[in-house]
């Protein structure tokens, strides 16, 4: 026989209502079921009498009670649908089916509510699904909230440690103070209490870069405290002094033109001040002068540290700013690699930038920045 | 202190009609203004009719939402008295739909001479049973409310909203592709469920100053007629009208009966 002989019988519409591959449920006006089909039936478990003219809440969970009225209702009166509407239905047993539902109100000539229909799905997977997905979510936001919080804790913890850190390192500054001023050290005595000064001293910047680090402020910026009546001047040459202190064998110059007064954050300028005459000392070769240059203009601060030496290799020039940055491997006196990150940071909290250039001369780091924060 | 145009801004006033006297609608829990469109309808013609949204539902400013603030019903019944004051309301009537009626009875008691007329439809001072007092809840089915309101989004769509928000003379044109009524940020809904279901303001229900109207409807599984007989029993100037209406909406079910109950108490 032909395929185009085979013809295929009618669809039987009264068939197709009761036993679609869907539940079919008809609500009155005032809440009550006034059909339902087979499918429907079927899952419920329930024979269609115990149903028809009973309240659409007996099949329903008491979340989908609730949700029913508080959203199902309004909105089928307000717009005439709902779609993709999540139900727990609930069986002849009262175990809990998972559905989602469409819903339309079938409206008569005035526009009067005659039937609410609704079309059932099972979507016992599809619900199990969006259920792991929340669970999910909620465990996601609760271990962030709970890593945010144990990042605050460790931040606080380096904050504390670095500042109970310093007071014994001011014990030990005082005490070799105190050991030189006494006259009666022989000279090999005063080499090893100018070491353990030169020690402190790394110990403390060492702290100031962990804090400043840990502060976590870094990547918005570092906080500032602006006072353009400071003169930066002495700033400078305090910082400088400081180093010749604890570098007696090494030669500073100071070469000073500061005429304006600078919107900045002093001490931040001199931490900077500070952190590239270290690197000056590390890096620079021993026996050149290490000069330190600061001068305004009309717009503008500039601050410089250069020193001899050789170059640094290029490779490694575009990678000097960043955090944990430590040259070429298995320097003892590299530090944590902090000191040239906060540099480009105070220079990026006061709008400035940070240049370099080095030659087979000399390697200079420069701060530029605005005199004035806003104009 | 928020000024006035923002308050205004944040609950998404709408004001319309004009009369000797105010008319301020509350929507509840589930939806948003547009749940009084016919009932407000009916008092334009000699009423100043005022619409707004909870923070959190319909075209309110997300942005307000604090968490511990909206907590607790109180935060609404602030916003309530903000808005009262941002628009100078003396003696005015606030008509609210389930926990807006509670909501506007503390800013009754909150701020007297706003409101000196009070319209609480299908109320409830306490949804969850407590000894003799029956709420109609346990606390296991408010648990379990909570947690089904959590999977179902109703609608909402977070990259949805700005597209309806942009064009709020033209809702049809959010409603052909969604459900654009009643949308809640589904956190938002999960937070304002818990501030409603948890409630117990029993207590605040003598203190209510204002003249009051209850409204009930029969079979209404969320405010049953115990309740609203309770709500009538202990507000001290209350009248009690059964309307002829099932569900917890008479306000979009049977508005003509609505109406005829709030004019005739008005």
């Amino acid at each position: 026989m032909p395929l185009s002989d085979i013809v295929p019988p009618p669809e039987d519409l009264a068939d197709l209502y009761d036993n679609a591959p869907c539940g079919y449920l008809s609500v009155s006006p005032a809440g009550e079921i006034a059909k339902i089909n087979k499918t429907l039936l079927g899952w419920l478990g329930q024979p269609e009498q115990n149903l028809l003219g009973r309240p659409v809440h007996d099949i329903l969970s008491f979340g989908g009670k609730i949700a029913f009225e508080t959203h199902l209702a309004p909105l089928l009166r307000l717009q005439g649908f709902v779609d993709e509407f999540a139900l727990d239905l609930v069986d002849a047993r009262g175990d809990k089916i998972p559905v989602i539902a469409n819903a339309t109100e079938r409206r008569g000539d005035k526009g009067e509510h005659v039937f609410t229909r609704l079309t059932v799905f099972r979507a016992v997977d599809r619900r199990k699904f969006e259920r792991t997905l929340i669970e999910a979510r909620i465990k996601a936001e609760a271990e962030a909230k709970s890593g945010h919080a144990a990042s605050e804790l460790r931040d606080q913890f380096i904050a504390v440690l670095g500042h109970d850190l310093r007071n014994p390192l001011a014990a030990i500054a005082a005490g070799s103070h105190m050991l030189r001023r006494s006259g009666k050290l022989e000279a090999r005595d005063l080499t090893i209490v100018a070491e353990m000064d030169r020690s402190a001293a790394r110990a403390n910047r060492l702290i100031d870069d962990v804090m400043d680090f840990a502060r976590g402020k870094l990547g918005a910026g570092l906080p500032l405290q602006i006072d353009s009546r400071v003169p930066l001047g002495p700033v400078v040459e305090h910082v400088v002094a400081e180093m010749r202190s604890i570098h007696p064998d090494r030669v500073f110059e100071v070469r000073l033109d500061i005429g304006h007064p600078v919107e900045c954050d002093p001490d931040r300028i001199g931490r900077l001040a500070s952190n590239l005459l270290a690197n000056a000392v590390t890096h620079g070769a021993p026996d050149t002068p290490i000069v330190c240059e600061a001068r305004t203009t009309g717009e503008s601060f500039e601050l410089s540290v250069t020193n001899g030496g050789p170059p640094i290799p290029e490779g490694q020039r575009d990678k000097l700013f960043q955090p944990f940055f430590r040259g070429e491997p298995g320097g003892s006196q590299h530090g944590l690699g902090l000191g040239l990150f906060i540099v480009s940071e105070i220079a990026r909290a006061h709008r400035g930038v940070m240049d370099m250039t080095s030659t087979a001369d000399e390697t200079r780091f420069r701060l530029l920045m605005p005199r004035q924060r806003e104009r | 202190m928020l000024s006035n145009d923002l308050v205004l801004r944040r609950n998404n006033v709408t004001i319309s009609g004009s009369g000797p006297r105010t008319m301020v609608f509350a929507h509840g829990f589930g939806c948003d203004q547009n749940m009084w469109r016919d009932v407000a309808a009916a008092f334009e013609g000699d009423f100043r009719v005022v619409l707004f949204d909870h923070v959190g539902a319909g075209r309110s400013d997300l942005s307000a939402y604090d968490p511990q603030k909206y907590s607790r019903l109180d935060g609404y019944a602030d916003d309530v008295v903000d808005i009262a004051r941002a628009l100078n309301l003396e003696n005015a009537v606030f008509v609210g739909h389930s926990v807006s009626a509670m909501i506007g009875a503390l800013a009754c008691i909150r701020a007297p001479g706003l409101f000196s007329e009070l319209v609480m439809v299908g109320p409830s001072p306490r949804y969850i049973d407590d000894d003799e007092y029956v709420g109609g809840f346990s606390h296991e089915q408010v648990e379990e409310l909570l947690e089904f309101l959590a999977e179902n989004h109703l609608g909402w769509s977070a990259a949805m909203a700005p597209a309806i928000m942009g064009n709020p003379d033209r809702p049809e044109l959010g409603a052909t592709l969604t459900n654009s009524f009643c949308s809640t940020d589904p956190d938002i809904a999960r937070e304002f469920a818990r501030a409603t279901f948890f409630s117990d303001n029993r207590g605040d229900l003598p203190r209510i100053p204002a003249r009051t109207l209850v409204l009930q409807c029969r079979e209404d599984i969320i405010a049953p007629q115990c309740v609203g007989e309770y709500v009538h029993a202990r507000v001290p100037d209350s009248e009690y009208v059964l309307l002829d209406a099932t569900g917890h909406c008479p306000n979009l079910s049977a508005p003509a009966a609505v109406t005829t109950a709030i004019r005739a108490f008005v």
